[in-house]
């Protein structure tokens, strides 16, 4: 056997290995490298920025444990952008593990005790509403013919904050951060496509080249793309998190996997030839 | 007429009919319509839930009555269990996922196992890029190319050797990446529409299930 | 010094259990895998019975008795499993059915076609500068080649001269997919490493 043979046949244990390897010790001797802020998470930034104090956001946690690793860090930079510029935050779930995501989300940005936020008048949760588009349709419909309740059962008439919110007409802004692909097409067909509404989303980051066409032609303001978008927000927020913890692990693991991309072409292509000759 | 399909496909059309009216016409009436409709749904979609674990049920529960070799019964017997389990604690204390050992256990199994599993494939993506990702032909090299390229640009350390990496990459996901997907995303859109179509004039009834 | 919290073993344990399906199938991802399903399926009830009394219950305590059409129908979608009356379930099936579909394609024919032709039309493809140009060309020309790609039905289209123009709509689409390759590798790894830090920090806390 050639090394070149060798070389594309090591065995799928030791590729595994060095991939755990290559994740591990960088999260135990972080490099701390700068970091470049794309576009896209930009224009999501300068959205949010750019909404008077007291303007009300609609705020979709449409992702579960899966892509929390990814999009937690991001929503929690999201959040804190929301609650330093004084904006009132509807937050809702349109993924099943939303409401679960939400304590860990909101245990990362403490409003109460970091912008003096108070429940019921700067921000409310009401919770999971089932059938994606349908949820979407009827929160921006009728909000308050829809949901009696936020997500502990406390009645939203008693919510100073949904006083005056029934509808999309009352939102300045829908925001969404999700892993499903329905939910992220969903929000642009039913807040901008039905109502003109602004619009920014996140999601993960393979998920980004399919929902490009809303940013370039004006649907989305801005994406918050994967776990680099949260930790462009991370940084343009000045709230460090786990998302720029992980552009140093990101490095050691995706330099292997071209590391490995080179290895596997090259000894693949010395192989044809040997062959060859 | 074959009522038990024939009325469900007029239920379809005439259900699609509304909520496509709603957005095209101005009618009041057609309006407040959809509004019930819309709340229905969703609670129906609530419903709709609880299917797969019904589902789940009937399919394992036959595994652990049969106790046949060779079918991980045994398995089967663990997930009912913790089908079980989770349900009681979770309607049990009326708090549903709100309730502290609910969100325990979410936290403690949930949530470290569907993170992992989405995650790992990590593994096979590295795996897959080291004896798959070749640059066979025209085709294969292209996408490996921008594969290379993004992935180069993506990795903090080259665009902190040099910019000119990032700057790469986000060109990519400019013009070469909003072209294509334009195209792409008007053909799902064209093909959306036209699937939808079908569904509501009933040219389309896997929906309905066995005949 | 390693944590003493239970959470955190057990959520360790789950994380190391999964991971090892990437080594090999073994005994112990297949426990965690089979635990995974019966937790999630139970979340789904779980919710499914909260969203039924939040948006439905509730409405009928209000006085909105017409909702118990919705809960018969409800009940309805679980004839599916009776070997007589399955056809039952088609009922609430078909409202669902025509309700998602309604609501989507609806919004669908303008967000992913109108607006997309409309920019596509709209775009300038000669800008201020050479840079703006050759990008607002590859734009246009990627969306339209793209689209052609697509039209199966006029086999002419796919042969001799003109056939080069679904195929630059293929390389360019090939290339856009290279670009979302990359963009995976990331999202994965990206996602992995959390649960390598929770396995460092939470649980050995050497980090």
């Amino acid at each position: 056997m050639s090394i070149w043979e060798k070389l594309t046949g090591l065995p799928r244990e030791i590729v595994m290995t060095l991939v755990m390897i290559s994740i591990i010790i960088p999260a135990l001797n972080p490099l701390g490298l700068p970091l470049m802020t794309g576009q896209m998470s930009q224009d999501w930034y300068d959205a949010v920025d750019a909404l008077p104090e007291g303007s009300v956001i609609l705020f979709d946690i449409g992702y579960g444990s899966g892509g929390y690793p990814s999009l937690g860090p991001g929503n929690i930079a999201a959040f804190h952008q929301m609650f330093d510029k004084d904006l009132k935050i509807v937050i809702m779930a349109t993924a099943l593990e939303g409401t679960l995501m939400y304590p860990l989300v909101m245990a990362g940005v403490d409003p109460e005790g970091n912008y003096g936020a108070v429940y019921g008048e700067d921000y409310v949760f009401i919770g999971y509403v089932a059938g994606t588009q349908t949820a979407m349709a009827g929160v921006l419909g009728d909000l308050h013919d829809l949901v009696t309740n936020d997500y502990q059962g406390n009645p939203i008439s008693s919510m100073p904050i949904l006083d005056d919110v029934n509808g999309a007409d009352d939102i300045d802004l829908v925001a969404y951060v999700t892993t499903s692909g329905d939910i992220a097409e969903g929000w642009v067909y039913q807040a901008y496509s039905q109502y003109s509404m602004d619009v920014v989303g996140g999601t993960l980051s393979m998920m980004t080249t399919s929902i490009k066409p809303y940013y370039d032609s004006g649907q989305l303001l801005g994406i918050m793309d994967g776990i680099k978008g949260a930790a462009d927000l991370e940084f343009l927020t000045g709230h460090a998190g786990d998302a720029i913890v992980s552009s140093d692990i990101l490095t050691f693991s995706q330099t292997l996997v071209l590391i490995f991309i080179a290895v596997g072409n090259i000894s693949w292509f010395m192989s044809k030839k040997e062959v060859k000759s | 007429m074959d009522y038990k399909r024939d009325i469900p496909l007029a239920i379809t059309f005439l259900v699609g009919v509304i909520a496509i009216g709603d957005y095209y016409t101005g009618i009041e009436a057609v309006t407040q319509t959809f509004n019930v409709i819309k709340n229905w749904g969703i609670v129906l979609q609530g419903f709709a839930l609880g299917l797969g674990a019904v589902n789940l049920f009937r399919v394992h529960g036959r595994r652990v009555s049969a106790r046949k070799e060779g079918t991980d019964w045994v398995f089967s017997a663990v997930l009912l269990i913790m089908l079980a389990v989770h349900i009681v604690i979770g309607l049990m204390t009326g708090q549903y996922e709100q309730g502290e050992t609910y969100n325990w256990l979410y936290n403690s199994i949930y949530l470290p196992i569907s993170s992992t599993m989405y995650s790992s494939l990590a593994f096979y993506m590295a795996y897959g890029a080291y004896k798959v990702l070749r640059a066979r032909n025209f085709d294969a090299a292209l996408l490996f190319i921008t594969a290379v390229l993004v992935i180069i640009g993506n990795t903090p350390m080259f665009p902190a050797i040099y910019p000119g990496f990032f700057h790469m990459r986000e060109w990519i996901f400019g013009p070469i990446v909003s072209g294509a997907y334009r195209g792409v995303r008007i053909g799902i859109g064209i093909g959306a529409v036209v699937l939808g179509i079908k569904t509501l004039i009933g040219m389309e009834t896997g929906y309905l299930g066995r005949r | 010094m390693v944590t003493m919290d239970p959470q955190i073993w057990l959520a360790a344990f789950f994380t190391i259990a999964a991971t090892s399906y990437a080594f090999r199938d073994n005994v112990v991802f297949k426990f965690a895998e089979y635990t995974f399903i019966g937790v999630a399926a139970a979340h789904q009830i779980v919710m499914g019975v909260k969203n039924i009394r939040d948006y439905g219950w509730t409405k009928i305590m209000e006085g909105q008795i017409i909702y118990v059409v919705v809960f018969v129908l409800g009940i309805m979608l679980y004839a599916r499993f009776h070997r007589e009356y399955y056809w039952l379930y088609r009922f609430p099936i078909a409202f669902l059915v025509g309700n998602g579909v309604g609501i989507s394609i609806r919004a669908a024919i303008h967000s992913d076609f109108i607006v997309q032709i409309s920019e596509t039309a709209k775009t300038p493809l000669i800008t201020g500068d050479a840079l703006g140009t050759i990008n607002a060309l590859i734009t246009f020309v990627g969306a339209v080649t793209a689209i052609v790609h697509f039209i199966f039905t006029q086999e002419k289209l796919h042969e001799g001269a003109i056939g080069y123009i679904p195929k630059i709509g293929r390389w360019l689409m090939l290339l856009a997919f290279g670009a979302s390759f990359g963009n995976t590798v990331m999202s994965r790894f990206g996602m992995y490493q959390g649960r390598v830090v929770f396995l460092l920090r939470d649980w050995l806390q050497i980090i």
